[in-house]
């Protein structure tokens, strides 16, 4: 069964007369048009927010740093600086567009675009709310895996088709970079896919509970592990630091993106940004309990029984409240990443690929083959739950 | 609806991402088309409610393999121009005459295939609107079951690729020098 | 119904034609605002302000090749898992995982085996010498004291 956010609107009968009356109008079953208008709409917005996200990113990211090493950051566009994002961007838009001689003019064009697609078509499974994924996929993960590959193909032709020596070497190393981490990184989604049954990002989610000790990440040791596996994973395909040796400035002037100017560059950053932020909500989705809200807040329940709020109040109540954990829980770990980016210093090339070769993918091979096995003996049970049943059996109660 | 448009937005990338492949004279620009392709190929797997073979196939090819080819086009020295260092711009052994019997011959097998499988649909009855279902569960149902010794032969096969993709990129080394 | 058909498609194709549109049209924007006055030196590549030498597009080492062969490997090994990890919860609440998790931890056993030859025969270091160890330390010592 897939959701989607049409099927969400579908449930409420005020709706559906809405459908039934266009498809008196337009003679034909209308419930086509809907979905593709509300499909539509929702994409602008999810686009709109997410860009919005990204812009403030690069702020956030300016003004965390800035905080890290004792100095103001920007503060001069708006209050604290806040619309310095909106500035740059008109800058980049005001940019002469320097296209090199020698460059080879359609990968040059196609590189920022392929960026942009392959990071914009995972919002399409992103779940912001129960009700408010664009699409519940059923292969949700796998096909989130596949489309973010096309960025690592933007990245390689990016650096290829400056002809500049620094732009190729950032982006052969940002290529292998990516396809390295890619390893860990979908092993660890695979063990959780193994807990939860399916790869669906709502079944997923709604195997997890809304209180800390019903989220995967502490279900059991294994998973534990397969979430710092999987966070440093997404931090080197998301070419952060430490792992922004693509780019690095002090090596490779800016690596893959050296010769773009203008908006072909601010695109490279914004892609950057807004990856950034949904792989934080992917690793928010799969560990940390994703959109789950306590009380059953999330699906009215409460709001209908206790306090007998008509049902499409309780539930519109319920998808902002699970929006609002969905983005808290990511926008902490987004913290986090920068974070990390002020933090650590640089990796050399062949540290990472050891990282990545020697103890990352022998760890999540571990950590997939621990979870079948506690799946196996534990019956699917978190370690809380065989405590509590532990505490249970000698208290004598169940 | 939608899904004839799918399918024709499909159709028309895979085609014309394979015709520019085979069109273009620069080795990287017939990368791209040929992701372009592959990317169409997995429209047409979601056509047919492939779910899982379309997620593959973004999976392997669009983020596998063209990163291959692509690292393998670097391998040799990228596309420098379309001249090779021989100073000729065609591949040489093209248009000969066992060429020409070789693409006859496929010419004729491709358009005998082509010819069935147009004959099959022609006398296909028409299909109403298709139910949407997961194929994940059946395949994975299936690859426990019934097809559990292919299942594990595969691991073999990407065994046997593991390790001779090692050993063939493995510096050799110098034997006298000891 | 929206979730009985291909429709549940749609956003992708929306989300994916938003790219071109949201790409093409900021170029295009920008191409109507910004200035353009391009000269021979401005068009050059950078390379720390020397004229560049020659192109960029030079034979690369082979490490990258085997490492995305080696990539290759594991990702059709994780598409083939993929399934079998999603039905494995229904198998086991059913009591029937075992025969999953057989099957599991055969194909997984005989992959980490490869891992492990890769490992041992020193495949998986970035950093590998064509000659001999012995030689290689000369050479090292030769530059460090030039």
């Amino acid at each position: 069964m897939n959701n989607t956010i049409v099927s969400y609107f579908l449930q409420f009968e005020e709706f559906q007369t809405v459908v039934t009356k266009l498809s008196e109008i337009t003679g034909a079953n209308a419930t086509s048009l809907v979905a593709f208008v509300i499909f539509a709409v929702a994409a602008v917005v999810v686009l709109g927010a997410l860009a919005t996200v990204g812009g403030l990113g690069t702020y956030a990211e300016r003004k965390i740093s800035a905080d890290l090493q004792m100095r103001q950051g920007p503060n001069r566009v708006g209050p604290y600086g806040i619309l310095q994002f909106l500035a740059d961007g008109v800058k980049m838009i005001m940019k002469e567009d320097i296209v090199p001689r020698h460059a080879d003019k359609l990968t040059f064009n196609i590189a920022p675009l392929l960026c942009m697609l392959g990071v914009m078509a995972t919002f399409a499974v992103l779940p912001f709310s129960s009700g408010f994924t664009m699409t519940d996929l059923d292969v949700g993960v796998f096909y989130l895996i596949g489309v973010s590959s096309l960025v690592g193909v933007g990245i390689f032709l990016g650096g290829y088709s400056s002809n500049s020596k620094w732009s190729m070497l950032g982006g052969m190393r940002g290529a292998s970079q990516i396809i390295s981490y890619e390893v860990p990184v979908t092993l660890s989604i695979l063990a959780i896919v193994l807990l939860a049954g399916g790869m669906s990002f709502g079944t997923i989610v709604s195997a997890q509970g809304a209180w800390p000790h019903q989220w995967f990440v502490l279900h059991n040791p294994f998973t534990f592990i397969a979430f710092i596996v999987l966070f440093i994973g997404v931090l080197a395909e998301t070419n952060r630091a430490p792992f922004d040796l693509p780019e690095a400035e002090s090596e490779l002037v800016s690596g893959y993106h050296t010769e773009f100017t203008g908006m072909r560059f601010g695109f490279f950053a914004l892609a950057e940004y807004m990856e950034v932020f949904v792989v934080c909500g992917v690793v928010a989705a799969l560990f940390l309990g994703g959109y789950n809200v306590p009380f059953g807040l999330g699906e009215g329940t409460f709001l209908m029984e206790k306090l007998h709020i008509p049902a499409i109040h309780a539930k519109g109540v319920g998808q902002l409240l699970q929006v609002g954990s969905f983005v808290s829980k990511t926008l902490a770990l987004y913290y986090v990443v920068i974070w990390i980016r002020w933090t650590l210093p640089r990796l050399r090339v062949d540290h990472l690929m050891t990282l990545c070769w020697k103890y990352l993918t022998p760890i999540a091979l571990f950590n997939l083959v621990g979870c079948a096995l506690w799946m196996f003996f534990f019956h699917g049970q978190s370690i809380w739950q065989l405590l509590g049943h532990l505490g249970g059996g000698h208290g004598g109660g169940h | 609806m939608f899904d004839q448009i799918l399918f024709i937005l499909s159709a028309v990338i895979t085609m014309g991402g394979a015709l520019a492949v085979v069109f273009s004279n620069n080795l990287m620009h017939a990368c791209v088309y040929l992701l372009a392709s592959l990317f169409g190929v997995a429209g047409l797997y979601a056509t047919l409610n492939a779910d899982f073979l379309a997620a593959t196939q973004l999976v392997v090819y669009a983020g596998g393999v063209v990163i291959l080819m692509l690292f393998a086009i670097m391998l040799t020295g990228g596309v420098q121009s379309t001249v090779n260092k021989f100073g000729i711009v065609k591949v040489p052994g093209m248009g000969n005459a066992k060429t020409y019997s070789a693409a006859g011959l496929a010419a004729v097998v491709i358009s005998f295939v082509l010819f069935k499988i147009l004959k099959n649909a022609a006398a296909m009855p028409a299909k109403g609107q298709m139910a949407y279902e997961s194929t994940v569960e059946k395949l994975g149902g299936l690859l426990v079951s019934d097809h559990v010794l292919a299942f594990e032969l595969s691991s073999i096969l990407l065994l046997g690729a593991l390790v001779g993709a090692a050993v063939i990129a493995r510096p050799r080394h110098i034997k006298d020098d000891v | 119904m929206s979730n009985t058909n291909l429709d549940v498609y749609m956003p992708v194709i929306i989300l994916m034609i938003l790219a071109f549109v949201l790409v093409g049209g900021a170029l295009l924007v920008a191409k109507i605002l910004r200035p353009s006055n391009p000269t021979e030196l401005k068009q050059t590549e950078y390379e720390c302000g020397e004229l560049p030498v020659g192109v960029a597009w030079s034979n690369f080492n082979v490490r990258f090749y085997v490492v995305s062969l080696i990539f290759i490997v594991f990702d059709v090994e994780g598409a083939l898992m993929f399934p079998l990890a999603s039905i494995y919860k229904k198998y086991n609440d059913a009591g029937a995982g075992g025969v999953v998790l057989a099957t599991f931890l055969l194909f997984i056993g005989i992959l980490a085996a490869g891992v492990v030859y890769c490992w041992r025969k020193g495949d998986l270091d970035w950093v590998r010498s064509f000659q001999t160890p012995a030689k290689n330390n000369q050479r090292t010592q030769g530059v460090v004291n030039e």
